[in-house]
């Protein structure tokens, strides 16, 4: 047995001395009290009689007394927190670590109520107890090392009450370097290439759960759809059982069905999806046997919901008329450059803001917050003018490249997927400003494509028009243009990811949680990242869009609880439920309140002392 | 405590007289026969006249028919000498005990003086203490009970010397009740023996409490007696507070028997009994009080 809060030996000394002081205290006696009475004469009588003892009235106060000694030496071990010494403790001296599996499905319960995770941490006491004499390292699978190397077991002991499963990648594995002993504490749920002389102790007890295996938004093959949601959802009990599943959009139900499932068995449903109304999506299972709870709800975000508002501002525009109305995924309006940012009285006249704006061989005088395109923007737009002395019209003309060849290509989201060659382009002019990135270039190296990117603002130049190309009838400009909507207004759209580590562009001001509070940001050259721990929507704000991304665990691998990867051999250690899963010290201050109750109960039906 | 006592319940102690097994001459006419013959009311024999005899009482009647002097005698109604010794030792203490014992002297004294009888109030302890004047008539029942209310309970119980005091003063033979809880180690025995060989009608009233009967508390005590001040160590168990019942009803049956033995009267008075059942219930059905 090993102490967690006094070594051995002190441990067993202060419950000695508890012992002692009780038995003491119990020998002392205090004065009886007195009692006032008619006579003695009927006690005289009755104490006189010669009375044989019973063998109980013997032994009785004998009896008590250990009793005593016994409930102070209980109470004095639990508070030294005992625990029994591991049965496998570690023959290598030195650095001992202890990794736990904090993957989801550690959070499994099992049929004594616990979860897998809760036996792990049991375990790991265990050995820290075991291994109090070497220096002891605490690491998760998905945070790394958490804690340690120390001997300082409240430490140790803090960072495992801090732990919890989350997730985290199946290939990461923590190291400690000079490590004598690596015991590793898993449910074997995922599939984990370990060192060699890693020490398994084994967690996993099959149950019975039902969960959602996938669940996303996809644009719709169908025109009349906006989008289908995928939704996956698995019975990994070893009975059938009936499963209800529910989808939510917004706070209405588009799915609710109860579903009798095989033991097995997986349901895979489309459900399509129209356009407008809200665009969270949220999934949601129950069962009875269902004993993982994180992958019971699942999340999607439908960002074609409602289409793009787009504002087109020229003179000219009809050129781009078909192309806009043929996506019904954007609702263009036209305006006149004159009536651009004229101010609207009506409160209830005025239009909705709108989500991008491309400006036609027009632009404004400073350049407004919301995501724009600009099509061969004058020459004299002040904040666009190129670097160097400002110079009459004629200058500028110097600069433009006659019938320029769509040369070099950078990889953007922008310009991805956009074929060069088939763009005739007459003319193409440089232009300046801050922070505009030239993503493709003339042989001669004038940008024809610029993108600028800042916290608050995005755009996407064009340094040519449709009078000195052929723009409006290229088939890479629909490309170009569908590419730049997405970049412009949803910047981090993606799919649904499973919670740990994400990337968000460099220019992401904000990233919050599904409960409002933003998540810590750590910047990187070229990104953002964050780790988003739960499932939900997540908002990230950049470059004036906001995006959401849906978060979700879906992966078969955890919600099969009934599994684990676990060889017979990897198994060797295995954690079992029961007595031993709970600290000792817990019963021990049962025991001595059993006792306490035992010795009072006795005592008031006078049958000790 | 104030000895005083309802009018519904004085009303019905006024149709109760004491009960004495025997006729004992007093010294007053009252309502009770005496084994003497007298100046009664009603005729009880004749014998032949003597000189000196009243001639008042000649039977002429019986002269004439029979042409001897014969002289009518009478029943002779006295008084009844009652003797009420109250137990006033430290170990009547118990305000329940004392009061009880109190209570029921004073409703005897009532009934007793109510029907013209002598009252004498007796209280001991280890020996005599003062004791009242005799008296009758009801008009004296208020001093009777303020001797009673003033009666305190102290010191210790000798029955032996106490009735040999009571004895070694000149006193008229009558009815001796004796209120005590018998709780004397030098025993009661001899103490009644003494009061039936002067030819004393006795009644013993038993006085008793739970605190008499039962252990009254477990675990390790220390007793105290009342009287002594002496102290036990006792560490009481269930068994031993069996044991310390079963001896105290052995000392209560005891003294019943041997009350039976003696042909005196025994009556069990218990403090937890309501007052009104031990005066209407017990005494009468012991025929103590008709």
């Amino acid at each position: 047995m090993t102490f967690g809060a006094l070594s051995a030996w002190a441990a067993w000394s202060f419950a000695a001395a508890a012992a002692a002081l009780a038995a003491w205290l119990f020998m002392r006696r205090l004065r009886p009290p007195r009692l006032l009475i008619a006579s003695l004469l009927i006690w005289q009588r009755v104490l006189d009689a010669p009375r044989a003892l019973t063998l109980w009235e013997r032994i009785r106060r004998a009896v008590s007394l250990i009793l005593t000694a016994a409930i102070a030496a209980a109470l004095a071990l639990a508070i030294a927190r005992p625990a029994p010494r591991s049965a496998a403790p570690s023959a290598a001296r030195g650095r001992v670590l202890i990794v736990l599996d904090s993957s989801w499905s550690m959070r499994t319960l099992t049929r004594s109520g616990e979860s897998r995770w809760k036996r792990a941490v049991a375990q790991a006491r265990r050995t820290v107890a075991a291994e109090s004499d070497n220096p002891v390292a605490i690491a998760t699978t998905a945070d790394g090392l958490i804690e340690g190397p120390t001997t300082d077991t409240t430490r140790l002991d803090a960072a495992l009450d801090r732990a919890a499963p989350a997730g985290g990648d199946p290939a990461a594995w923590p190291a400690l370097a000079g490590s004598g002993a690596v015991h590793f504490i898993t449910d074997g749920a995922v599939q984990r290439r370990l060192p060699p002389g890693v020490v398994v102790h084994s967690v996993f007890e099959a149950a019975a759960n039902a969960g959602i295996t996938a669940f996303d938004v996809r644009p719709s093959a169908v025109p009349a759809n906006a989008a289908d949601a995928y939704l996956e959802v698995g019975n990994f009990g070893p009975a059938p059982q009936t499963v209800h599943v529910v989808v939510l959009r917004g706070g209405a139900a588009v799915y609710d069905r109860r579903i009798a499932m095989a033991a097995g068995e997986s349901l895979r449903q489309v459900l399509p999806l129209a356009r407008g109304g809200d665009a969270a999506l949220h999934a949601r299972v129950e069962a009875a046997g269902n004993a993982l709870d994180i992958d019971d709800d699942a999340f999607a975000w439908m960002a074609r919901s409602r289409p793009v508002r787009v504002t087109v501002v020229g003179q000219q525009t009809a050129w781009l008329r078909p192309l806009l109305a043929g996506d019904p995924d954007l609702a263009p309006t036209f305006t006149d450059p004159a009536r651009y940012g004229m101010a609207v009285d009506d409160r209830a006249a005025r239009p909705p803001a709108p989500d991008l704006i491309i400006f036609d061989r027009w632009a404004p005088s400073a350049p407004p917050d919301t995501a724009a395109i600009y099509v061969a923007p004058p020459a004299e737009t002040p904040w666009l003018a190129p670097p160097g002395p400002r110079g009459p019209e004629r200058a500028w003309d110097a600069t433009t490249e006659p019938r320029p060849r769509w040369e070099t290509t950078l990889d953007h989201p922008v310009v991805r997927g956009v074929d060069p060659l088939t763009f005739k382009i007459e003319a193409a002019r440089p232009y300046g400003g801050e922070g505009l990135t030239p993503l493709a270039r003339s042989e001669r190296g004038t940008p024809l494509v610029y993108v600028s990117e800042t916290g608050t603002r995005r755009l996407v130049l064009l340094t040519f028009g449709p009078d000195e190309s052929n723009l409006a009838s290229a088939p890479g400009f629909p490309i170009l243009m569908g590419n730049a909507v997405e970049w412009l207004v949803r910047p981090d759209a993606r799919p649904s990811q499973p919670p740990g580590l994400a990337l968000f562009t460099p220019t992401t001001g904000q990233v919050t949680d599904p409960t409002g509070k933003p998540v810590p940001l750590a910047r990187v050259p070229g990104a953002a990242l964050a780790i988003l721990r739960l499932p939900g929507l997540y908002v990230a704000e950049a470059g004036g869009a906001r995006s959401t991304v849906a978060v979700n665990v879906a992966d078969p691998q955890v919600s099969n609880t009934a599994r684990t990867t676990l060889g017979r051999g990897d198994q060797a250690r295995p954690v079992t439920a029961g007595a031993s899963e709970q600290a000792w010290w817990i019963y021990l201050a049962a025991a001595a309140f059993l006792l306490v109750f035992g010795e009072w109960w006795t005592w008031l039906r006078r049958v000790t002392v | 405590m104030a000895l005083r006592f309802e009018d519904d319940f004085l009303k019905k102690l006024e149709y109760l007289r004491v009960v004495s097994k025997r006729a004992f001459a007093g010294q007053n006419r009252a309502d009770r026969l005496t084994p003497k013959r007298g100046r009664g009311l009603e005729f009880a024999d004749h014998r032949p006249y003597a000189p000196g005899d009243d001639f008042r009482h000649i039977d002429w009647k019986a002269y004439k028919r029979l042409n001897r002097l014969l002289l009518r005698l009478f029943d002779e109604e006295r008084d009844l000498p009652i003797y009420l010794m109250v137990d006033a030792s430290r170990s009547m203490a118990e305000p329940a005990k004392f009061d009880l014992a109190r209570r029921i002297a004073a409703a005897l004294c009532y009934i007793g003086l109510a029907h013209l009888d002598r009252l004498t109030i007796v209280p001991f302890g280890r020996t005599l203490r003062p004791e009242s004047s005799p008296g009758r008539g009801k008009g004296r029942i208020f001093r009777v009970f303020e001797t009673l209310e003033r009666l305190e309970a102290a010191g210790p119980t000798n029955l032996r010397q106490a009735f040999k005091d009571f004895a070694s003063r000149p006193r008229q033979i009558g009815l001796t009740v004796i209120i005590s809880d018998f709780l004397d180690p030098g025993g009661f025995e001899a103490g009644l023996k003494i009061l039936r060989t002067l030819g004393h009608d006795v009644l013993v009233v038993h006085i008793a409490s739970a605190h008499d009967r039962e252990a009254g508390a477990f675990g390790e005590v220390q007793f105290v007696d009342a009287e002594t001040g002496d102290l036990r160590a006792v560490e009481i168990t269930p068994r031993l507070a069996a044991a310390y019942q079963a001896a105290w009803q052995a000392h209560a049956t005891q003294l019943e028997h041997f009350c039976g033995r003696y042909g005196i009267g025994y009556v069990r008075a218990d403090a937890e009994q309501p007052f009104e059942d031990v005066i209407l219930k017990a005494f009468r059905q012991g025929r103590f009080l008709a």
